[in-house]
C-alpha cells in the first residue's frame, strides 16, 4: 500500500452557514462528507458528478486551500492537513491545481512573464535571469509564442489562457496535478487540444492527475479510474473502462446512459432521473441517493449504504456503495 | 519599472477622451502648481533686486533687511517701496522686479483718506480688491487654496491609508475580526464629528496638524466600508486561490493581488475625498473652529463675504467664484474617473 502518492481518509468539508443578529452558525452545508480514495503515481483519477456534488470542493480541500473539516490527507506518507504553514508552503510545491474558468485564475494585473515566474519568485528559486529563462521555456512547452511573456491576460484567448494556467502548474515540476474541470469552459474544438497538453505533459514529467469534470466523454478519455461522486459522497469508484461498460450503482447507470452516442442505430434506454439534488446542507437519511433512485426501497431509506468492494468475476477493485449493487440494472 | 497595465493605459486613454474632466484636470494641476510657485506671483517679497550691481533672489529665503539696500532700517525690505525709490532716480542701473501681485497674504494695505475693504483697482495691484482689514484678496486666495489643497491631500492619504488598511484587513480576515471592527465602525460614525471638532477646538487651539489628526480619527471610516466589501470579492476568486496553491504568503496575497485589484475603486474615490476636504476645511474655517485667525483661509474669506453682502461685493463674488470653479473641477474630474474606470467598458468576453 506504499506506492500510493496521494491517500484520502475519510475527507470531509463542511461549511457553516451562519446568520440571525449574533451571527451564529444555524446550519452546515455537508459539501464533502466522508471521502476515501487513494492515487497512484502517475495515474489519473477522474472525479465525476453533476454540479454541486462536491468534487471541486475535493480537489480544494486536498490541497488545503480550504481547511478539511475532519479527514486525513496523507501526501508521500505525510498528513498534509496538519502542516504548519511553512511546511505547508514546501508541501505545496509538490501540488498545484489548474482552475476551470481561465478568465478568474489569472491576475489581470500581472503580464504573463510575472504570471508564471511567481511560483519561482515564492520559493526563491534561481535569479531574476534564470526565473526569466525558465519561464520562456515553460511557455513554449505548452505551446504559447514567445512574445506571450510581456502581455496580459485579457490579450489571449481562453483556450491560451489555460495554457498559462497549466504552465504556472507545472513550473514548480509538481507531482500531482489537481484538475479542476480545465476543459469545461473551452470549446470543444480547444477542449482537445488542452486534453492532449495535458497527456503528453503527464507523460514528459511523470505527473499525477485527479481530474474533476461533469464531462463523462472527456473523463473516459483521460483516466484510468473514475469516482464517481454524488452529494459529497463516492458512489462507486472503478477503473474507466469498468465504470463503462459495467456500471453497478444506479446513478452511475443513469449518467453513462445519458451520454450522447455518435451512432443513430444506437438503441440503448436511457435512464432519466427524475426531481433535482436533494440540498447538501439536508442531506436525505439513508442513501443520499435513494429520492431519486428507481429502484429504491425500504431499507435505502433507513440504512446509510458503505462505499465497499463489489466482487464479480475479475473485477478486482469495484467499489460500489448501494444495498443492491448487482441485482440492479 | 514602473510599467502600467494595458488596463490601466486604456482608462487614462479613456479618460483623456471625456474632455470635460480632461480639461478639468489639467487646469487643477495648473492651479495647484500656481499655489505651490505663488511666492513668484503673489509676494511682497521681489523676485529680483539689482543693487550696486549685485542681484538679489529674496522671494525665497531669509529676509533681506532694509540697510541692504541703503534704506535707514533693520527690519525686512519694503520692495514696493523700493521700487518706488529705484524708479525716481533712473540713471542708476539699480532696479526691482516685483511679482505680478505685489502683496503677501498678511499685510494690511492701509490708506490714510479710508477705510477697508477697498474696491478692487488695477493701479493699487489689488485685482480682486482687499478684505476688510486691507489684505489682498488675491493673496488670500491663493495661499487659503494652498492650505486647503494640501490639508485635504494629506488627510486624503492619511484617510486611504488606515481605511484601506482596516478595510483589507476585515475582509481579508473576516470571521470574529471583522464582525468587531464592523460595531466599532458603526459606533464611531454615530459620533457627530462636526460637533466633536466643535467641541475641541473650543478647548485647544487647532493648528494644521492638530485639525488634520482630529478630522483623520472621524473620517477614516468611509473608505474601510469599500475595501472591505471589494477584498471579499476579490479574496474568494481563482487567482487567489491560485497563488495561494503556489504557496504565497498573506502578504504577498495582499499586495501583489488583492489591492492591484481594487486600486480603480480608491481611484474613484480620491477626487470626491479631494472636494470633502476643502469644504470641510472651508466650513469649520466658515464657522471659526477651524485655523486660527490670521492665516488665509476661504472659510474666513466666506464669513467676511457674509458680512460685506453689498458694500464689498468682490469678497463675495472672489471667494464663492474660487468655491464653485474649484468644487466644479473636482467633480467634473471625479466623474470622468469614474467613467473611465468603469468596468463594464472594459469587460471583454471571447
Amino acid at each position: 500500500m506504499n506506492n500510493y502518492l496521494l491517500k484520502v481518509k475519510d475527507l470531509k468539508m463542511h461549511f457553516p452557514v451562519k446568520g440571525g443578529v449574533l451571527y451564529k452558525q444555524i446550519n452546515t452545508v455537508k459539501a464533502v462528507d466522508g471521502i476515501s480514495f487513494n492515487v497512484k503515481s502517475g495515474e489519473t483519477i477522474g472525479l465525476v458528478g453533476e454540479s454541486g456534488c462536491g468534487k471541486t470542493t475535493v480537489g480544494r480541500a486536498i490541497l488545503k486551500l480550504y481547511n478539511p473539516t475532519e479527514g486525513e490527507v496523507y501526501f508521500e506518507d505525510k498528513n498534509i492537513v496538519h502542516l504548519r504553514p511553512k511546511e505547508l508552503r514546501i508541501a505545496r510545491r509538490n501540488m498545484q491545481i489548474i482552475f476551470q474558468d481561465p478568465f478568474e485564475s489569472l491576475n489581470s494585473r500581472h503580464t504573463i512573464g510575472y504570471i508564471i515566474e511567481e511560483p519561482f519568485i515564492i520559493h526563491k528559486i534561481g535569479t531574476s535571469d534564470e526565473r526569466k529563462q525558465k519561464s520562456l521555456n515553460i511557455l513554449k512547452r505548452v505551446g504559447l509564442p514567445e512574445n506571450a511573456l510581456n502581455r496580459y491576460p485579457h490579450e489571449f484567448s481562453g483556450g491560451q489562457r489555460q495554457r498559462i494556467g497549466i504552465a504556472r502548474a507545472i513550473a514548480l515540476n509538481p507531482k500531482l496535478i489537481i484538475c479542476d474541470e480545465p476543459v469545461s469552459a473551452l470549446d470543444v474544438s480547444i477542449q482537445s487540444q488542452i486534453l492532449n497538453l495535458l497527456l503528453e505533459l503527464q507523460r514528459e514529467l511523470n505527473l499525477t492527475y485527479i481530474f474533476i469534470s461533469h464531462d463523462l466523454t472527456v473523463v473516459k478519455h483521460i483516466s484510468d479510474r473514475i469516482a464517481v461522486m454524488y452529494l459529497g459522497k463516492i458512489v462507486e469508484f472503478a477503473e474507466a473502462d469498468t465504470i463503462y461498460k459495467n456500471p453497478m450503482h444506479p446513478y452511475t447507470q443513469a449518467l453513462i446512459s445519458a451520454i450522447p452516442r455518435p451512432d443513430p442505430l444506437y438503441k440503448g434506454k436511457r435512464i432519466v432521473l427524475q426531481g433535482d439534488v436533494p440540498s447538501p446542507v439536508n442531506p436525505p437519511h439513508g442513501c443520499s441517493f435513494h429520492t431519486r433512485c428507481p429502484y429504491a426501497k425500504d431499507i435505502c431509506k433507513n440504512k446509510t449504504p458503505v462505499l465497499q468492494m463489489y466482487n464479480k468475476d475479475n473485477d478486482n477493485d469495484h467499489l460500489v456503495s448501494c444495498h443492491f449493487a448487482g441485482e440492479i440494472g | 519599472m514602473f510599467n502600467f497595465n494595458p488596463l490601466t493605459i486604456k482608462q487614462i486613454r479613456r479618460f483623456k477622451t471625456i474632455k470635460r474632466g480632461y480639461i478639468s484636470f489639467i487646469i487643477f494641476c495648473m492651479f495647484i502648481l500656481i499655489s505651490i510657485i505663488a511666492e513668484l506671483l503673489v509676494s511682497n517679497r521681489a523676485l529680483v533686486v539689482k543693487y550696486n550691481d549685485t542681484y538679489y533672489f529674496p522671494a525665497y529665503g531669509d529676509i533681506i533687511p532694509g540697510k541692504v539696500f541703503g534704506l535707514d532700517y533693520e527690519y525686512e525690505t519694503n520692495y514696493r517701496d523700493l521700487a518706488k525709490i529705484f524708479s525716481s532716480a533712473p540713471e542708476s542701473s539699480n532696479f526691482v522686479v516685483l511679482p505680478p501681485v505685489p502683496y503677501n497674504a498678511f499685510e494690511n494695505d492701509l490708506k490714510d483718506d479710508a477705510f477697508p475693504p477697498f474696491a478692487p483697482s488695477a493701479t493699487d495691484k489689488h485685482y480682486l480688491g482687499t478684505d476688510k482689514t486691507g489684505r489682498d484678496i488675491l493673496a488670500r486666495l491663493i495661499y487659503g487654496f494652498r492650505i486647503a489643497i494640501f490639508f485635504s491631500l494629506i488627510l486624503l492619504f492619511s484617510n486611504y491609508l488606515i481605511g484601506i488598511s482596516i478595510g483589507c484587513l476585515m475582509g481579508f480576515i473576516g470571521g470574529k475580526f471583522d464582525l468587531l471592527f464592523q460595531r466599532i465602525i458603526e459606533i464611531w460614525t454615530n459620533i457627530p464629528y462636526l460637533y466633536a471638532i466643535i467641541i475641541i477646538s473650543s478647548i485647544i487651539i487647532p493648528s494644521f496638524f492638530s485639525l488634520l489628526i482630529i478630522m483623520v480619527i472621524f473620517n477614516w471610516i468611509n473608505m474601510t466600508w469599500y475595501m472591505r466589501t471589494a477584498t471579499y470579492k476579490e479574496k474568494e476568486r481563482d487567482y487567489v486561490l491560485a497563488a495561494r496553491a503556489l504557496g504565497a504568503g498573506n502578504t504577498r496575497i495582499i499586495f501583489k493581488h488583492i489591492i492591484p485589484n481594487t486600486i480603480s475603486i480608491i481611484v474613484t474615490f480620491i477626487p470626491f475625498s479631494i472636494s470633502g476636504g476643502i469644504t470641510a476645511l472651508t466650513a469649520l474655517d466658515y464657522l471659526g473652529f477651524g485655523l486660527p485667525a490670521p492665516s488665509p483661509s476661504w472659510g474666513q474669506l466666506l464669513s467676511e463675504a457674509s458680512e460685506f453682502t453689498t458694500s464689498a461685493w468682490w469678497i463675495g463674488v472672489s471667494i464663492i467664484s474660487a468655491l464653485i470653479l474649484v468644487l466644479t473641477m473636482v467633480t467634473f474630474i471625479g466623474e470622468a474617473i469614474r467613467e473611465a474606470f468603469d468596468p463594464k467598458m472594459h469587460t471583454t468576453y471571447e
